[in-house]
């Protein structure tokens, strides 16, 4: 009784960091299609209010994912290791005031820099913004990433704890032969360790880049290496947001399997993936400077090569898992199921353009148009947040009596059309070599870009329900005994 | 021999004359071991003077916090470029640094076991990261920073930082892929 207490007053936090991660995605949906209709000429936007809409779109919409997606990883990982709620709560506390400054840096102070904050741009805006307004932008960054850095401290001390080292929770020593592969750490321990190292180094890579620009904002006679500063900017943005993914893609180990009655091993091929993973997403950033045409030339032949083969070996091996463990299992499709499925085809299709512009010769046309959004709203829209989604009625199915409707079936159609409508928008325009972080477009760029709004407004209207239904679940929770019923049916 | 006469000892050593103008004479010398070495007395000695205390101890520095916060304040100031150059110059900011930093050494002694592995950790990724930034603010500046050092002295330093860092990493990846289900 004690552990279902603790269990549920636990899901009351992991509920409000998805209720908060889900309703920003949905806020900087407004924004993203504001900028689009922006661009495509309907609606009249100042060019400083675009960069400001950009600025918080890009920061908001990764900052939310990676709350839920933590949420996501917390919610599963505390079956195997012993975690500290309190450190989980001070990530949510730290982020809030972290996006707060953010809010405030970016519409009260003009701070428009894109998420990217490239040195020297936050302390060289030509007057476009402040000190302050720079100040509270790159303070905020900092104290959202203490939080995050606080948490995954604590999540790999607690694999360390269980397992002995992050090492073990890769499952070398299966890898090694040391031990079983019926021993091998379950998947959501392998991830989580994947994500704890990779993170880790994210988070004190741009700690020391933020501190830089920081110093610099301050003092603009201090003055650092712009290419080591965007190296640092990159190894920071680039792992962050890659990791969002190995965070959601622990829902498709833990959901699917109970749907399917059909436990998700970890073999030695699956361990072998996620380490090559683990190692590639912490160097292939340089596929992001490839342009630069100053950096060794080494270290971009390793961007293109390992940017291949950096999610190639995790998504094949679990887009085959997931295809095999549903295959002839007699699942139930609901909209958790669905949505998890639907994420893994997302991820799938969305790193094929990505892959298509990590290859040198074609980014050097590429990189500065569409077609990059293009890849991320399908990779992170389609799959990372849809993992999210699928989880969030996992979890209100799994912790309350209440029913989907279907508005919610009709979103979950209406959210994959309007994801693909989006990225799809937005690959065209690219191919038409629309140049992207532009706030005004010529009329033939336009038409893709009034396609993407349009087709954002339905992806908004789709999240709204999403978010409505789990609002719903939160409130039939707090409402007294529904879910601690559902419990004591479900043990009985 | 005890801690607290060898930190003593260290201490006394450290206000000698032609050791202050050694040390002092060389940007890294100053940042990179004077400075370490007051707070390593301090260290030393505070096993002895805590002791003496324990209602004091327990009453302003129970879980250990506040006793790294002022370890934080005191070591960042000390990183700053400036506050090295005005303690060669006025007499006021060398005497802070002969009592602030060992007594950054006496908090180290009292707080470090207090605190639980997850605030250690920040604190070592947090110093990981400072130091990081220092070694590129040292290697890379443009200008000379210190009025007292040369420039090429500065890049010395942020050498020094730099290999502080590379270890500190080394140690970092040796202490989380060894097995450490004894330890912890």
């Amino acid at each position: 009784m004690e552990m279902i207490r603790k269990k549920r007053s636990d899901n009351s936090l992991i509920a409000t960091y998805l209720a908060i991660g889900a309703t920003v995605v949905g806020v900087m949906m407004i924004f993203g299609i504001l900028m689009l209709l922006a661009q495509g000429g309907v609606l009249e936007l100042q060019p400083a209010a675009f960069y400001q809409f950009l600025t918080i779109h890009g920061t908001g919409m990764i900052g939310a994912a990676a709350l839920a997606g933590a949420a996501v990883m917390w919610y599963f990982l505390r079956n195997y290791v012993d975690l500290s709620k309190k450190i989980f709560g001070l990530n949510l506390l730290f982020s809030l005031i972290g996006i707060v400054m953010v809010i405030i840096g970016v519409f009260s102070f003009e701070y428009a820099s894109s998420w990217t904050f490239l040195y020297p741009l936050p302390a060289l805006s030509a007057n476009a913004w402040g000190t302050i307004g720079a100040l509270l932008y790159l303070v905020g960054m900092l104290v959202l990433g203490v939080g995050f850095l606080l948490m995954y401290i604590d999540v790999g001390r607690a694999i360390i704890k269980k397992y002995g080292s992050l090492g073990k929770g890769l499952g070398w020593d299966v890898i090694s032969g040391k031990k079983a592969e019926a021993d091998a750490p379950p998947a959501t321990v392998v991830a989580s360790t994947m994500v704890t190292i990779v993170n880790v180094t994210a988070l004190t890579a741009g700690a020391t880049v933020l501190i830089m620009n920081i110093i610099n904002v301050i003092n603009p006679s201090f003055t650092f290496d712009p290419l080591l500063a965007k190296n640092l900017t990159y190894a920071f943005g680039h792992i962050f947001a890659n990791s969002i993914i190995y965070m959601g893609v622990i829902a498709v180990y833990e959901i699917l399997p109970r749907y399917t009655n059909r436990p998700w091993k970890a073999n030695r091929i699956f361990l072998i993936a996620w380490t090559m993973s683990t190692s590639f997403t912490l160097v292939i950033y340089t596929h992001h400077m490839l342009m630069d045409s100053v950096m060794p030339k080494w270290m971009l032949i390793m961007g293109q090569i390992l940017s291949y083969a950096n999610g190639l070996p995790v998504l094949v091996i679990t887009a085959y898992g997931a295809l095999m463990i549903v295959y002839k299992s007699g699942i139930k499709w609901d909209m958790a199921s669905g949505l998890i499925f639907i994420s893994m085809f997302g991820w799938t299709v969305g790193v094929v353009p990505a892959i298509v512009d990590a290859t040198i010769v074609v980014n050097h046309v590429m990189h500065n148009t569409k077609w990059v959004p293009g890849h991320f709203h399908m990779y992170m829209g389609l799959g990372a947040v849809v993992m999210i989604f699928g989880f969030m009625y996992f979890l209100s199915k799994e912790d309350s009596s209440l029913k989907t409707n279907l508005f919610d079936r009709i979103a979950l159609i209406c959210y994959t059309l309007s994801i693909i409508g989006v990225s799809g928008g937005f690959l065209v325009s690219g191919a038409l070599s629309t140049p992207r972080r532009w706030a005004t477009h010529f009329p033939d760029w336009m038409g893709p870009a009034v396609f993407g709004a349009v087709s954002g407004v339905l992806a908004a209207i789709s999240v709204t329900i999403f978010v409505i239904h789990f609002i719903r679940y939160m409130m039939v929770r707090n409402k007294g005994n529904e879910g601690k019923v559902f419990h004591e049916r479900k043990l009985a | 021999m005890r801690p607290g006469i060898l930190g003593i000892l260290l201490y006394g050593i450290l206000l000698l004359p032609p050791i202050i103008g050694l040390l002092e004479g060389q940007m890294i010398l100053h940042m990179l071991v004077q400075l370490p070495l007051l707070i390593f007395s301090g260290w030393l000695c505070g096993a002895a003077i805590l002791r003496r205390m324990p209602n004091y101890r327990a009453k302003w520095n129970g879980n250990g916090i506040p006793g790294i916060l002022v370890i934080v304040f005191i070591t960042t100031y000390w990183m700053l470029p400036r506050a090295m150059d005005e303690s060669l110059v006025f007499w006021q900011v060398e005497l802070f640094k002969f009592i602030g930093l060992p007594f950054a050494g006496l908090c180290l002694r009292d707080s470090w076991p207090k605190i639980k592995l997850v605030g250690k950790s920040f604190l070592f990724l947090n110093y990981l990261s400072m130091f990081a930034l220092m070694a590129w603010l040292y290697i890379d500046a443009p200008v000379q920073i210190c009025n007292n050092y040369a420039a090429q002295e500065q890049q010395l330093l942020g050498w020094g930082f730099l290999f502080i860092t590379a270890t500190m990493i080394i140690y970092l990846v040796q202490m989380v892929f060894t097995d450490q289900s004894e330890s912890t």
